[in-house]
Parts: structure tokens; sequence; C-alpha cells
């Protein structure tokens, strides 16, 4: 079953006076149980994505789409109180920076144990259910990995070094059993022992508890050890999607050929200190889009037709947008 | 003789008086090791394992407790800062932070030159318009201030500023953690390129393990504030020997093969 349903997505930002596209005709599909990966580099929108399913994007913002729904339900018709229990119970958002994200006026504690929903807390005192809440919060601590549980709830946010809140973030997301996670480059700055922990956390809820997984980053090493399904995003537009894979070993578009060449840990043949293959140029900032396909004046394969916007197209389920796809010839054949 | 050598550097805060209880500050060392010429030494470890506080030993920025720093046979001491400050040069974690935004690039790259050289104002420009081109910028980006640069092109005038003494050693902290991917193999590329033209040596300290096997030549192991093992990177890589190699490294190696 399909969870999260987003299509055409464009976001229009005023900037100067002038609308900017941010997102533009960005889709997404979410199914129960599988984990998806959104692949971009930073200004690429992804966080945009996250926020606008979260609804967290200032209301001068025009959100539109062609579809965006959530069980069928539309999201964006859907009143406040609906959308926040959503939210609440179904949707938990791993926001990026931890710093920002969690409130530096009080203790992990009182942020943990406020953010538990009331059906999972046993006990009909105050006291029992005080010390209930406590426990839920120290077996959550504990799941994610931070030993010494008692040190972190005990302070503030700011005292304590980054891949600590980074984990109390995936806890306090965890807290209230979602169905879905949104994890909005979770493994930012960890170190490879930690994030293997935290991989293999969201792969065993994953498999546990059918846990479906939006996973954003650009740490291609993370994605290929736990993502079924990718697609990457460049400068506000998807420009592929598919099985992870067929997308790895075939990529359609060049774009996506350059982030899988970034890895060197990707190519076991490549010679210690040769050169890597990198795109020219840089992301064009939201000010100076390019029309038509956007990563055109980066592009080495870019001709005459890439300034009108590439339709998205599709063979067995590996979608993507491009008018000269790599690995496929004239008719479109792989 | 090799060009820096390290010999059983130690850092250890001294302890406020009116510290009562158990001794929980961080040690470092002694670690001790030699970089050649035109060599790249990686550090990796855990988190607050020493790495960036060895960083800043190295370059000067924290005064060691005890040991001494050697370059091409002479002791590096902090009353000659000149000579080490314009051969032993930091890349700072994020470049972002680490440039002042009331500058513009040019001014920033003069700052160290009026410093250091006795340079005329005609040979200052020129040097900098040298290396603006040496790290891939244009002679215009000399009157750009760092909000109207991309990370990309932050990350090159934080090379810049490194590179425009001639250093012999570039120490850099993280100087890929903070960039997109293609513009990181770029910054990689360029590191590459600049290392064969010019024969520097670099000590640099990363998360990202595919990059360090890419980039180095040997690889050091922190644990604790001490070295757990030093070998060639692509040894260390297949047959890690420390408990804490082994740990960092079968756990790159996991994420590799769930693919």
């Amino acid at each position: 079953m399909i969870l999260l349903d987003i299509k055409n997505l464009t976001l229009e930002i005023e900037s100067n006076g002038v609308l900017v596209k941010a997102l533009d005709k960005a889709s997404l599909t979410l199914e129960e149980g599988e984990i998806r990966s959104l692949v971009g580099e930073s200004g690429s929108g992804k966080s945009l994505i996250v926020k606008a399913i979260s609804g967290a994007l200032p209301p001068r913002w025009i959100v539109t789409a062609d579809r965006m729904t959530w069980r069928g339900q539309n999201l964006l018709t859907m009143n406040r109180a609906e959308r926040r229990k959503i939210m609440r119970r179904d949707i938990a958002v791993v926001f990026q920076d931890p710093m920002a994200a969690l409130d530096p006026s009080s203790t992990l504690k009182e942020q943990l144990t406020e953010s538990i929903p009331e059906e999972f807390v046993e006990g009909r005192w105050f006291w029992q259910k005080r010390r209930s809440r406590l426990d839920i919060a120290r077996s959550l601590l504990h799941k994610v990995g931070i030993k010494d549980t008692q040190y972190c709830m005990d302070h503030y946010a700011h005292e304590l070094p980054l891949d600590i809140c980074q984990k109390f973030m995936i806890a306090m997301a965890l807290v209230s059993q979602p169905t879905v996670l949104i994890a909005d480059d979770p493994t930012r700055g960890m170190e490879t022992n930690t994030k293997r922990q935290i991989l293999s956390l969201f792969k065993n809820l994953n498999k546990t508890r059918n846990l479906s997984i939006l996973f954003v980053s650009h740490d291609l090493v993370a994605i290929s050890s736990m993502a079924d399904k990718i697609t990457v995003l460049y400068c506000g537009q998807t420009v592929e999607d598919g099985p992870f894979q067929s997308v790895r070993k075939k990529p359609f578009h060049p774009y996506t050929k350059a982030l899988m060449d970034s890895a060197p840990s990707f190519s076991p043949d490549l010679q210690p200190k040769s050169a890597l293959i990198a795109l020219g140029g840089t992301i064009p900032t939201l000010q100076h889009l390019p029309i038509g396909c956007r990563l055109g004046p980066r592009c080495p394969r870019a001709q005459k037709k890439c300034v009108e916007t590439p339709v998205s197209r599709k063979i067995n389920q590996h979608t993507y947008r491009c008018h000269f796809p790599m690995h496929l010839d004239d008719k479109g054949i792989i | 003789m090799s060009l820096l050598s390290i010999e059983q550097l130690c850092y250890q805060p001294k302890r406020p008086w009116y510290k009562l209880g158990a001794d929980d500050t961080f040690h470092l060392g002694p670690v001790s090791f030699s970089l050649e010429k035109g060599e790249t030494i990686s550090i990796i470890g855990e988190n607050s394992c020493g790495k960036s506080l060895l960083a800043k030993l190295i370059v000067g920025a924290e005064t060691p407790t005890s040991g001494r720093i050697l370059l091409n046979g002479q002791p590096l001491e902090n009353n000659h800062k000149k000579q080490r400050a314009s051969n032993v040069r930091m890349v700072f974690r994020h470049s972002a932070h680490a440039l002042n935004p009331s500058l513009s690039i040019g001014q920033m790259l003069e700052e160290p030159l009026l410093l250091n050289t006795a340079l005329s104002a005609q040979g200052r420009s020129e040097k900098i318009f040298k290396t603006l081109k040496l790290v891939g910028l244009m002679a215009d980006h000399f009157y750009f201030y760092k909000h109207m640069l991309s990370d990309g092109q932050q990350q090159r005038v934080a090379l810049a500023r490194a590179l425009i003494l001639d250093p012999q050693v570039i120490v850099a902290d993280e100087p890929f953690a903070a960039l997109d991917p293609s513009v990181r193999s770029q910054t990689v590329n360029l590191l590459l390129k600049l290392q064969k033209e010019l024969g520097l040596a670099f000590i640099f300290i990363s998360h990202n393990l595919g990059i360090v096997r890419h980039m180095s030549d040997r690889t050091i192991v922190m644990h604790d504030g001490q070295i757990a093992e030093m070998n060639l990177t692509q040894t260390l890589f297949l047959d890690p020997q420390h408990n804490a190699s082994k740990q960092l490294i079968h756990a790159h190696n996991a994420l590799l093969s769930l693919q």
C-alpha cells in the first residue's frame, strides 16, 4: 500500500518580487515497509520536501501539487488539527540540525518525557506514570546507543556533543512508534562506527516493525547499505527514481552517474591517488537557475534541446527526466 | 631526513588547584610519527580521541606540554612564529565559519603576506592572483566577500589562504565534511593536483574512510589520545591489527558489503 504519494510538487518562493521555483515538479512515493532514500546536494530542496510533508513551511510560500496524499487523504486541503494528528502519531521527522531543533531552555529529559504519547504510559497515579515515562525514555535512549542515559537526560542540548544530540533526536522521533520515519541527514558528522549502529537500528525497525523510512542524505555509502529505492534530486527537480541497484548499475541521468562516481568506495578498481571523475562548476543559486533541465550548464551530454524541461519517462519502475539518457539507445532499449 | 617529525608529543591540560576528585581531563600522547615530502598521512579515529587536538598542536594553535616537533631537523618553537606559520599551515574544519565575513577575499589573503613576508604591495597582489588561479578561482574573486561564494569556492579560498605562504606541510581538519559529493570530488582532485605539482605534504583528518583510502599514503588510527596503529593505508585497510582500527574498518566494510 502506498503511504505517501507526492506528484509534481512545486514550491514557489518570492525573492525580490520574482517567483522562484525552489521545487519544480518533484515526485516521490513511499510504500509500506520500504526504505527510500532521497539524495541530493545541499540546496537541492531535499529539506524543503521534508518540510512540505511535515507542514513546517512558512505560509507565504506557495505549495502546489497534483497529488500529495497520506493513505489517500489529501494533505494540502486537510485542516490543521487533522494534519497535526497524522504528524503526531504516524509520521516522525528527524530534523537536520539537532542543535537548532532541540529546545535550548529545557533538559533533554523534559523534552523526551513530554513527547511520550499518553497511551504508552502505564500506572494510575502520577508517580507511577512518571516512573513509567522515565523507563520508556531510558529504554529508548539505550536503543539508539546512548550509553550514559542519566547524564544525557539531565543536561541541556548545548552541553552535549553533537552526535549524542543527533541520536537523541532519533530517539524522540521513534517515541510515538510511527509508521513512517523521515530522517533528514541523520548520519551527518558521525563516525563510521556510530553510523553503522544507527543504520542497523533503522534496518531492524524496518524489518521488525515494518517501519517505512524516507532517508534523506548525501552519504552514498550509508544509502547503499540500506536503501531499497532511491530518488535523486537536483536543484529542485527529481532527475531519477528507481530501485537502488538498477540506478546504481545503470544510471540514466548524467547527474546520477556523477553522484555515484563521487564515492571512491563504489569503484574498487580505482587506483589510489588518481583523479576522480567530477562535474565542473557548482550548484546554481536560487536566483540564477537555468531554464529547462537545471543540470544543463554542467552536463557533459547537454545539447540544444536541453533548454526545454524534459518530461519524466519510465522503463520498468525506473523513472528519469533527461533528453539524452545514458545506457539507452535511440529506441529507448537498455 | 624526514620533512616533519614529531617526537613524544604530549598534551596534558593543567588542573586548576580548586578541582577535586578524580582526574577526568583529556590527555594526549605521547605521539610520535614522521612525515616525508610529498606524502599524505591521514588521521582517523572515533569522536573525541584527540585528532583535532593533535592537528592544533602541530600547527601551533595549542602548546604541547612536552615533546618536540622538528621541521627539516629544526625544532619548531613557539617563539619562531613566522617560520612556523609560513611552513605549516592549517585548513579548518568548517571553512564557512573560519573565513572572516567582513573582509574581502583579497584582504583575507593579503594578511598572512603582510605579517610574514617583506613583499611590496605590487608583489603581494601578484602573489594573491597567482594563488587564486592555482586553486581554480578567478582574479575577480579578489573583491568578493565570503557570502558571495558557494561552499566549494569557500573551501578553495580556505585552501588558498593555506597555500599563499608556500608552505611545506598542510594540516587539514575534515576538509571535506561540509562539501557536497560533486564539489567534494573537485576538491579531492585539486588537492591531488597541488600535491603533484608543489610536492606538498598533507596531514588530514577525516571520517570519510572511502576518501582516506583513496588519498592517503599512510594512515594513523587514534584511540583515547594515543596512536593505536600506524601503517600504509592499503595494508591497514586490508589487515587492521589494533582493536580500534578493526572496529572502524570493519564498520566501513560492513556498510559497503550490505549493498
